[in-house]
């Protein structure tokens, strides 16, 4: 009985609470991230020309809270694939010397996959979106380190803006959430042709 | 004729070639011009045919024909291809923009004609619509200049470009192209110097350029730490700034890649194989270092650190001490090993040598001590350095019986003393002591009595019950033992007082002592310091000395400031020590910490201080002398110093009449302490004060007396007349025969004497005679009576004149006040009452005297019956003479109660007949004319 009441309503609510409060630090953590990173190479703070790498299904009102989720969990999962590509090719780059900016990365890279882990808990009936980047890193390399720079920039802003959204998504969720799980199914069903699975 | 024709064909042809030579296109034209662009490198090489040797270059940027080389250069031809080749270095990018190139020959002042422009496209051209910089990832130099220029995205506009985040002034160098450039590059950061060119909205696009150093590699050396292979290290100097992982410097040993490990500043790399010569490459993009090294193996061997050390025998004195090596073909290697030994107080480093060294016995330990021990080992032939210190190894030695106390006996009496002994250092102890066996003897006794005490004892009193010395052996114990017993013989006492002891002056808070050598001592001599006069457990020092010197200073660490000490010096012989000499002295006087007890006494005009010295604790030093001052206000003179401490009075002379405040301060070498004050008013002297007081008045008495004797004299007619005026003789009617003698007259109780009135008053019978006082007191006791005692005398006194015939119609006061009327003038205050019967209204509350006249003013007066009689007289309220005087009346009995005052001077109060014309005199009246001189 108790391990029922902890997978019930109050459970699933908790855990969807707990998840948006790490969403929202770590909204807060990849905010303090790009701004270290700019603030060490003498970036501008005005943005990198260009879209955001990711993209998504767009976030419409009328997706379940459910697919929303899924959605932001394909995005998320994606910029911490581009994150850790960014790790590897920073490190591979330049010198590997501690910096306040690195770990703040890496705290950043932590909690991404913690947030990550915390939201597929939220997924209902192993219904999952994916999610799409359209550049890659060796493309932008050929323009040279500052190609590189502008690549983790952009990653960051990603970052910014995908743990925003869902920061914003899980703190709306509202209270019958926990009753999501028959209704989202149905309309995953419905609307899988629109989205790939 | 034909010669001069063909002279001017030729001279028209060299003129036609020259006039060709000189005028335009007559040059020919380079032709074939093609470039060819480096573009990391920034240049463009440029080739040409042509026969010419001299050239005009024109390099413009295509775009907006801004020319950027305009040189006349002279380019040789190729000897391999017969071609003319010239290298341009661009500042700029050649990317940036496209660059036009074009041609001419020159001949001196002629030129040919230029040739057709050749481009180089750049990377604004349309076909390339995207943002772009350049150059790209460049390495330079720390101080270089560079420029960069940004290529903005088609249709969008340009903002600025920045340098290290720093806006740079920019230069339109095409439709889409913008430069900078940079001068004197500072160093750039771990990831390099980003240049970013920004449009208003967004971040464009961007460089990074790599400034830093060539390498600053220096100090190759190589040496084994297993006598075979090689590491080789050096420093790696001035950092480089270049961390990009391609731009970073490469190593190669003897041309083999070195893998480098990084330890600090310093690098090093291995090779498996010793070689007798090293050369070490560092190579970056901009620049190269070689570094050498040239050594045998013998002579650079660097040993690795002794493993598992142990001590595998430890006592008291010394231990042994073995390692191990972690290199097999150290066992043969002949070695020098240093052992760094460091305990509480010892620390030493001792070597030892040996093939192969492992084993070592550690000698001149002290007993009951921790000790570190580390090892390090060389090679002991070509010794390079020490090798890797072991790990640092505990040592704990055995404990050993402890060494001999220093004992000593302070004699504080003739028959008592305190054995001392110093306590034993850890070195000495040589274990933790349990306690001291002190053991005593003296002649008379067999053997010794041992008395067991605590490891905190460092002293044991003994008493001489007689004259006889006392020996004292005292041993220090541990758990290995007793030490060798310290002995000492009490040595005799010799109080200060039976001494001449001289003053030790300290020098630098020390004493330095010297006496005369003394044959008789074998054992050298012993330094007693002692408080002076301390008694009980007292602070007791004391130093051996040995025999071969005389003199010891007495470390200040032992001493007090400020506090007197007897030093003695014993010789040490067979037996009791004796006493050598004997100081006292201060090691740092200070100033007395108390003042001197003051006194001041007045003697005539002199003023005697004297004081009383502090005690030896409060003097702090030798008392030199004191000084003594006057205080005013707030300055001090100086009255006198008296130099001689002895001294403990002074007389201040001539002082006048005043208040006085002296200090008397003490002082030492240290100087004077705050002083003490006393405070004296100066008073005159009780002769003078006699002399002024008393012989003073009386002499202004006597000459007043002498002056009023004098004017009396002079004016003595007036005198008489004023004091003693010709008293008219009573008219007595009638019969007046009564004989010649005294009137038997007895006054009625209230008045002295009783006058009869009597027409035919005889003036020489004796009128009347005064009653005996004590009678008159005895008759009228309830009576108050004037005290006075004059009264009777002057009664007397004014009978006799009467008596003598002075005729006086005064009559005697009535008033209350008689005592101030007798004690003035009788005359004067009779004759008031009598004229003025208002002035007996102050007597009226004593119920004294009234005279013949009702006082209608004091109607409360008690004497009724009195009043009664005065009433009935009816207009007679004024002045009654005694006409209706009734002698021996009886009603006059019944006056007694209100005439008894003694102001009413009845008795002095005459007959004066109502006719009697003659009217005395005021007192102003007489008082006037005793002025003006009237008699």
């Amino acid at each position: 009985m108790a391990g029922r009441g902890t997978n019930g309503r109050h459970g699933l609510r908790g855990h969807a609470g707990r998840t948006a409060a790490l969403a929202r630090l770590l909204h807060k953590e990849c905010i303090q991230l790009l701004e270290s990173y700019r603030n060490s190479e003498s970036l501008p703070s005005s943005p990198v020309a260009g879209d955001y790498l990711v993209s998504t299904p767009p976030l419409v009102p009328q997706l379940s809270d459910a697919e929303k989720i899924s959605i932001l969990h394909a995005a998320l999962k994606e910029c911490l694939r581009l994150l850790e590509d960014v790790i590897t090719r920073e490190d591979a780059e330049f010198s590997d010397e501690d910096s306040e900016y690195r770990r703040k990365r890496k705290t950043v890279r932590d909690r991404l996959g913690h947030l990550l882990a915390s939201t597929e808990q939220l997924l209902v009936d192993g219904q999952k979106f994916e999610a799409e980047v359209k550049e890659e890193l060796d493309g932008q390399a050929a323009s040279g380190s500052f190609g590189l720079k502008m690549w983790i920039v952009r990653v960051l802003q990603d970052l910014v803006h995908w743990t925003g959204q869902t920061s914003d998504t899980l703190r709306s969720l509202p209270a019958e959430m926990v009753k999501a799980p028959k209704t989202m199914s149905r309309r995953t069903r419905r609307g899988a042709g629109k989205i790939r699975k | 004729m034909q010669g001069w024709v063909i002279l001017a064909l030729l001279l028209s042809l060299g003129v036609l070639r020259s006039q060709a030579q000189n005028g335009l296109g007559e040059l020919p034209v380079p032709h074939g011009l093609t470039l060819q662009p480096d573009l990391p490198a920034q240049t463009l090489t440029m080739t040409w045919q042509s026969d010419s040797s001299l050239f005009d270059i024109e390099i413009f940027h295509t775009e907006l024909m801004n020319v950027v080389l305009n040189e006349t250069v002279a380019v040789k031809t190729d000897p391999v291809t017969g071609q003319r080749v010239w290298i341009w270095h661009s500042s700029l990018p050649l990317e940036c923009t496209s660059h036009s190139v074009r041609i001419r020959a020159r001949n001196q002042q002629s030129v040919s004609q230029w040739s057709p422009p050749q481009t180089i496209p750049g990377s604004d051209i349309p076909e390339k619509s995207e943002s772009s910089m350049y150059p790209q990832d460049k390495v330079v130099p720390v101080g270089s200049n560079m420029t960069f220029c940004c290529i903005v995205k088609e249709k969008v506009d340009f903002q600025d470009i920045r340098y290290m985040g720093q806006q740079m002034s920019a230069t339109r160098l095409s439709r889409r192209t913008y430069a900078i450039t940079v001068t004197n590059q500072p160093a750039s950061g771990n990831t390099g110097t980003n240049v970013v060119c920004c449009s208003p909205e967004f971040t464009l696009t961007g460089a990074v350029v790599f400034v830093g150093y060539p390498p600053g590699d220096e100090g190759l050396v190589c040496e084994t730490r297993d006598l075979a292979s090689a590491k080789c290290s050096w420093w790696k100097g001035r950092d480089t700034h270049l961390k990009r992982k391609i731009n970073r410097t490469n190593y190669t040993l003897n041309g083999r890649d070195c893998l480098v490990t990084n330890d600090g500043n310093t690098s090093w790399c291995s090779s498996k194989v010793w070689e007798d010569n090293w050369t070490l490459v560092a190579r970056n993009t901009l620049g190269t270092v070689r570094l050498t090294d040239s050594a045998q193996l013998a002579n650079r061997v660097h040993l690795l650190a002794p493993a598992n050390v142990t001590a595998v025998e430890v006592k008291a004195w010394n231990a042994t001490l073995q390692w191990s090596w972690p290199v097999a073909a150290y066992k043969k290697l002949e070695m020098v090993c240093q052992l760094e030994l460091i305990g509480h107080e010892l620390s030493s480093t001792r070597n030892y040598s040996g093939t192969g060294l492992s084993s070592v016995m550690l000698e001149g330990l002290w007993p009951d001590a921790d000790f570190t021990v580390t090892v390090r080992c060389g090679s002991k032939h070509g010794f390079w350095k020490w090798g890797d210190e072991s790990a640092p190894f505990r040592i704990h030695t055995k404990m050993d019986r402890p060494d001999a106390l220093d004992v000593w006996v302070w004699m504080d009496s003739s028959n008592t003393g305190l054995v001392l002994w110093k306590p034993l250092s850890v070195r000495k102890s040589h274990g933790a002591l349990v306690g001291y066996k002190v053991s005593q003897s003296s002649a008379e006794e067999d053997g010794w009595t041992t008395v067991s005490l605590p490891p905190e004892r460092f002293n044991y009193p003994i008493i001489l019950n007689n004259s006889s010395d006392i020996t004292v052996a005292v041993a220090a114990q541990n758990p290995a033992g007793l030490s060798q017993p310290s002995t000492v013989t009490t040595p005799a006492y010799r109080a200060d007082s039976q001494l001449s002891m001289s003053q030790l002056l300290g020098t630098n808070g020390t004493f330095d002592l010297s006496w005369q050598p003394n044959a008789n001592t074998s054992r050298g001599y012993v330094v007693e310091w002692v408080p002076t006069g301390c008694s009980g457990l007292c602070p007791v020092n004391w130093e051996k000395v040995p025999e071969k010197d005389s003199s010891f200073t007495v470390k200040p660490d032992s001493l007090e400031k400020g506090v007197r000490y007897t030093v003695s010096v014993y010789v040490l012989s067979t037996g009791a020590a004796t006493l050598l000499q004997r100081w006292q002295g201060y090691s740092q006087e200070m100033i007395p910490a108390q003042s001197v007890d003051l006194s001041a006494n007045q003697t005539g005009s002199d003023v005697l201080l004297s004081w009383k010295a502090t005690t030896m604790k409060q003097q702090r030093g030798f008392i030199r002398g004191y000084t003594i001052y006057l205080a005013n206000a707030a300055r001090l003179d100086l009255v006198a110093n008296i130099s001689d401490p002895e001294v403990r009075s002074y007389r201040v002379k001539g002082l006048s009449l005043s208040s006085y405040k002296f200090v008397v301060k003490a002082y030492t070498s240290a100087g004077e302490d705050m002083g003490t004050t006393v405070a004296i008013k100066m008073e005159m002297d009780t002769a003078d004060m006699l002399f002024v007081g008393i012989l003073v008045p009386l002499a202004a008495m006597f000459c007043c007396l002498i002056l009023i004797s004098i004017c009396c004299y002079k004016k003595r007619e007036w005198v008489k007349k004023a004091f003693y005026p010709e008293i008219p003789g009573p008219k007595v009617p009638g019969d007046w025969s009564s004989p010649q003698g005294p009137l038997d007259v007895k006054p009625p109780p209230h008045s002295l004497v009783h006058i009869v009135e009597s027409p035919e008053w005889d003036f020489s019978k004796k009128g009347l005679v005064p009653v005996p006082e004590e009678e008159e007191e005895y008759e009228n006791d309830n009576i108050e009576v004037d005290t006075d005692s004059d009264e009777p005398a002057l009664l007397r006194y004014y009978n006799q004149v009467v008596g003598d015939g002075s005729h006086s119609n005064h009559v005697s006061d009535s008033s209350g006040s008689s005592t101030a009327s007798v004690g003035s003038t009788q005359t004067e205050i009779t004759y008031a009452g009598i004229q003025s019967p208002t002035s007996s209204q102050g007597a009226s509350g004593g119920g004294g005297y009234r005279p013949q006249m009702q006082s209608a003013a004091d109607p409360a007066e008690p004497q009724d019956e009195f009043e009664a009689d005065f009433q009935d007289d009816g207009l007679n309220t004024g002045y009654k003479p005694q006409c209706s005087w009734q002698l021996d009346s009886p009603e006059a009995e019944n006056f007694s109660g209100s005439l008894g005052s003694p102001t009413s001077v009845t008795s002095s109060q005459f007959l004066i007949p109502e006719s009697s014309e003659e009217k005395p005199q005021s007192s102003s009246t007489w008082f006037h004319s005793f002025l003006s001189g009237k008699s």
